[in-house]
């Protein structure tokens, strides 16, 4: 097959380029303004819970688990996991977390950044902020750096209720002021961490650009609902990051998402998709193999499309904050709907995991999927842990069979491209056939 | 002898080996039984509403095959054990259960018991991660809520009252447990660690205050014993990952050393903090269960909002108490175990081993994959451990 026909298989969107290009410009930005001696904080992902505050204070933040995919990604990762090993950490741990623990190890050993760290490395930073969203990691990682760093730590909490109870009366309530009340001891110790005020101005600004960001992010993947899907997975993890990170000035970002909100609305009028002849229309489950991403083109070749992918790194679903006058309640609103938005629906199919595997039952439905590629990453149990539930669910609630193609966060070697390969035309053949299954028992798709 | 007929020692065996019998003979007279998974289900509120606590555990012996079907092999072996015994109707007897934020594969299990198992009572407690003030209010509000399903599912309404007696007789058991720990002191220590596994499982098998009778009784008998453990060349402290079977502590015992004391959640760290009384008993009981519960689940640190960092300070306030059991029970070692894939044990275990470097303490850290089979490889690094301290 020619080099032009790939390229058209997979048709990416002309407005991911600037965004993509300003998130890594970000990285770049605050590479050297580390560097520079501006105070840093190294930071689990927060899902906008800690970000905003951080921004406002002027603090850089650094996150070590993006580090550790960048690490991963080029090759570098296997010795700073040696090196934690060596330090007496158990194996079986995140992958990012040994990652970072053995480059810390070194930073320390050495008096100053390994010369040859991957992206001018990671900075000593002033503070440690760690976040109880989702796992153990991200409270436990930073804690045992203490061996390595003078920097304190800070835990943001999250509430993670299960779905019935999330339901009682007064429940919600009483988790917003919870993380409120946490959030104003937050600000109260960076202030005295770093002797500056809060600029609560700035405050409020940033926490409405990212309220805006996420729902127009929002908005774009909603449009992914329709045949033929206009925008493929590969697109939604190019551009994540401005969202997630949230990597860069909210205020480019959200001007680039609203230029990928017409070039996908634009896409939807025009029927335009974003694979060729698109047959399967598919769900991705967790993280990709970031070093083998051409496997989604060879797929688009025949005709799978993926339209939407894991529920930890969409935008939250949009409610309505005008009257919530307190930013750090907006902020604290924002995280906690992202964490818990789908369990009202979730809760009436009695379904129990209200996040991760019960959107992949939803997203299933409504952006009608024929199948799903799960790619469990082996030391990350958070993102694994969840997958063979969501499997048995959508084969026995809706008829959509998928395949597990175990990978890994930092060791590359376990993701098999060709037995991939080879068991995607198996799924084919169950996607066929599940497809006849629906259509008799009067699904839609 | 009929099974009911046994006491002390022979009692805690039988119900080690046979944890359900007791349980089951109660719900048969027509009580409610309540299975509970970690120790942050507030035991005082079964006991005020007369339901039997009964805390789900795994099996060591049993192979997971069921728990396969929902859980991946790369996470906790005891929880995969215990959603196993669950889809295998080990526990169809319970008529209800509580879970809670245990750890994040503990809560992930939690959501997966109630898809696959669905109990006509279910609740799901979401402890905190911090031991703040505004995280013990939310613990607070979180008991509240869990009292009021209670109330709802036995059509009773619970007093302040009847709280505090169960408080009481909570308090009591904890207070008979650290009596029974205190016979580990003595050199020989007056009863195992392997005994000490059997009764702990006991108590978690069958009411509070049939416990507490169990608990005299044994201690009773265990003073006045001439077949109690020899003594050994080393006396060790056992930290580590959930031990609900004999057969590590028995491999240890064996290998030269007597186990004299434990900070395992089905040892010391259930049962040595106390409810402090307070007039609306769920706020000590909210402290009791979020601060004073030494799980490596939470976070805690030396001071509050401190923004300057100390190393050792952090260790000692996290760790310190280890310092004392090891004083006071004359440990000259200390093994960290751990069950594969448990991160919140993974992540503290090489700060802990510096700090019982720091404080002079030899230590060794194991992992094993809660089987009876794997545990022979270890057996070889206990005898040179051992060797190693004298």
């Amino acid at each position: 097959m020619s080099e032009e026909k790939k390229k058209k298989a997979m048709n990416r969107l002309k407005t991911m380029y600037p965004l993509r290009a300003n998130i890594d410009q970000a990285y770049e930005r605050s590479v050297e303004a580390t560097k520079a001696g501006k105070p840093t904080a190294w930071s689990m992902v927060n899902w906008w819970e800690a970000d905003p505050i951080l921004k406002a204070m002027d603090i850089e933040i650094v996150y070590p688990e993006n580090y550790g995919a960048v690490c991963a990604a080029i090759g570098s990762a296997q010795k700073y996991l040696d090196r934690s090993d060596a330090e007496g950490f158990p194996t079986h741990m995140c992958g990012y977390a040994r990652n970072c623990i053995g480059y810390t190890a070194e930073m320390t050993e050495l008096g100053h950044i390994p010369s040859d760290a991957p992206m001018g490395g990671m900075s000593n930073p002033i503070l440690l902020l760690s976040s109880g969203a989702l796992c153990d990691a991200r409270i436990k990682w930073f804690q045992s750096l203490g061996r390595y760093l003078d920097a304190p730590v800070w835990t943001v909490e999250l509430p993670h209720p299960g779905v019935e109870e999330s339901q009682m009366p007064g429940v919600r309530e009483k988790s917003i002021q919870f993380m409120v009340k946490e959030l104003r001891e937050l600000v109260a110790f960076l202030e005295r961490l770093t002797g500056r005020k809060m600029d609560w101005a700035k405050l409020e600004e940033i926490t409405d650009d990212l309220i805006e960001i996420n729902r127009i992010w929002y908005e774009i993947n909603e449009f992914r609902k329709v045949r033929p899907c206009p925008m493929h997975s590969r697109d939604f993890w190019s551009c994540m990051n401005a969202s997630l990170y949230p990597a860069g000035d909210p205020k480019v970002s959200l001007k680039l998402y609203r230029d990928m909100y017409d070039e996908v609305k634009d896409r939807v009028a025009n029927k335009i998709g974003a694979v060729e002849n698109e047959k399967y229309r598919m769900v991705f489950g967790e993280l990709p193999p970031w070093h083998a991403l051409k496997i989604f083109d060879e797929l688009a070749e025949r005709g799978w499309n993926f339209v939407v992918e894991s529920w930890a790194y969409h935008a939250p679903k949009p409610i309505d904050y005008a009257k919530i006058s307190d930013p750090l309640e907006r902020v604290a609103t924002q995280t906690y709907q992202w964490l818990t938005g789908y369990f009202p629906d979730a809760l009436k199919e009695k379904e129990y995991m209200g996040y991760f595997a019960y959107p992949y039952l939803e997203w299933a439905r409504t952006y009608q999927c024929d199948g799903a590629l799960f790619h469990p990453l082996l030391t990350c149990r958070t993102a694994t842990n969840h997958l063979i539930l969501a499997q048995d669910r959508l084969l026995n609630k809706l008829h959509v069979p998928s395949l597990i193609a175990e990978g890994d966060i930092v060791d590359l070697k376990l993701f098999d491209y060709a037995d991939t390969m080879r068991k995607a035309v198996v799924l084919e053949e169950m996607m066929d056939h599940y497809k006849k299954v629906r259509q008799e028992e009067g699904f839609e798709w | 002898m009929t099974a009911k007929g046994k006491k002390g020692f022979a009692r805690a065996k039988e119900l080690y080996q046979d944890r359900s019998q007791r349980a089951k003979e109660l719900k048969a007279e027509g009580k409610k039984v309540m299975g509970y998974f970690c120790l942050y289900p507030v035991l005082e509120l079964f006991t005020a509403f007369d339901i039997v606590p009964y805390r789900i555990l795994g099996d060591m012996g049993e192979p997971i095959t069921k728990a396969d079907s929902c859980l991946p092999t790369i996470v906790c072996p005891f929880i995969r054990s215990a959603l196993d015994l669950g889809l295998k109707g080990k526990y169809d007897f319970f008529d209800g259960v509580v879970m809670c934020h245990s750890c994040e594969v503990g809560e992930k299990a939690a959501h997966i018991w109630r898809i696959y198992m669905d109990p006509s009572y279910y609740h799901f407690l979401d402890t905190p991660h911090t031991v703040h003030e505004p995280a013990q209010q939310q613990f607070k509000g979180q008991l509240e809520d869990f009292q009021k399903t209670l109330e709802a599912l036995t059509g009773k309404k619970l007093s302040a009252g009847k709280l505090k007696d169960a408080v009481d007789i909570c308090n009591q058991q904890r207070v008979l447990v650290r009596e029974l720990y205190d016979l580990r002191k003595s050199d020989p220590p007056l009863i195992s660690g392997t005994e000490i596994i059997e009764v702990m499982v006991a108590l978690m098998s069958i009411p509070v205050n049939e416990g507490n009778a169990l608990l005299k009784q044994i201690i009773d008998e265990a003073r006045g014993r001439t077949d109690g453990p020899q003594k050994k060349p080393h006396r060790l402290l056992l930290w580590g990952t959930v031990i609900d079977n004999t057969a590590l502590v028995e491999m240890i015992e064996n290998a030269g050393a007597n186990v004299v004391m434990d900070d395992t959640c089905v040892g010391s760290r259930a049962y040595f903090p106390m409810v402090e009384p307070t007039e609306n008993p769920l706020d000590g009981l909210s402290r009791r269960y979020l601060v004073d519960i030494k799980c490596p689940r939470t976070f805690r640190e030396a001071v509050y909002g401190d923004p300057k960092k100390h190393y050792i300070k952090d260790l000692e306030h996290r760790f310190g108490y280890l310092k004392d059991y090891a004083r006071e029970w004359n440990a000259d070692g200390v093994i960290l175990q751990s069950v594969r894939y448990c991160d919140i044990h993974g992540y503290d275990t090489p700060g802990l081993s510096d700090y019982l470097n720091h404080i002079g303490l030899p230590n060794i850290y194991i992992e094993h994959d809660y089987s009876e089979g794997a545990l022979a490889p270890l057996r070889t690094r206990v005898q040179g451990f051992l060797e190693l301290i004298g």
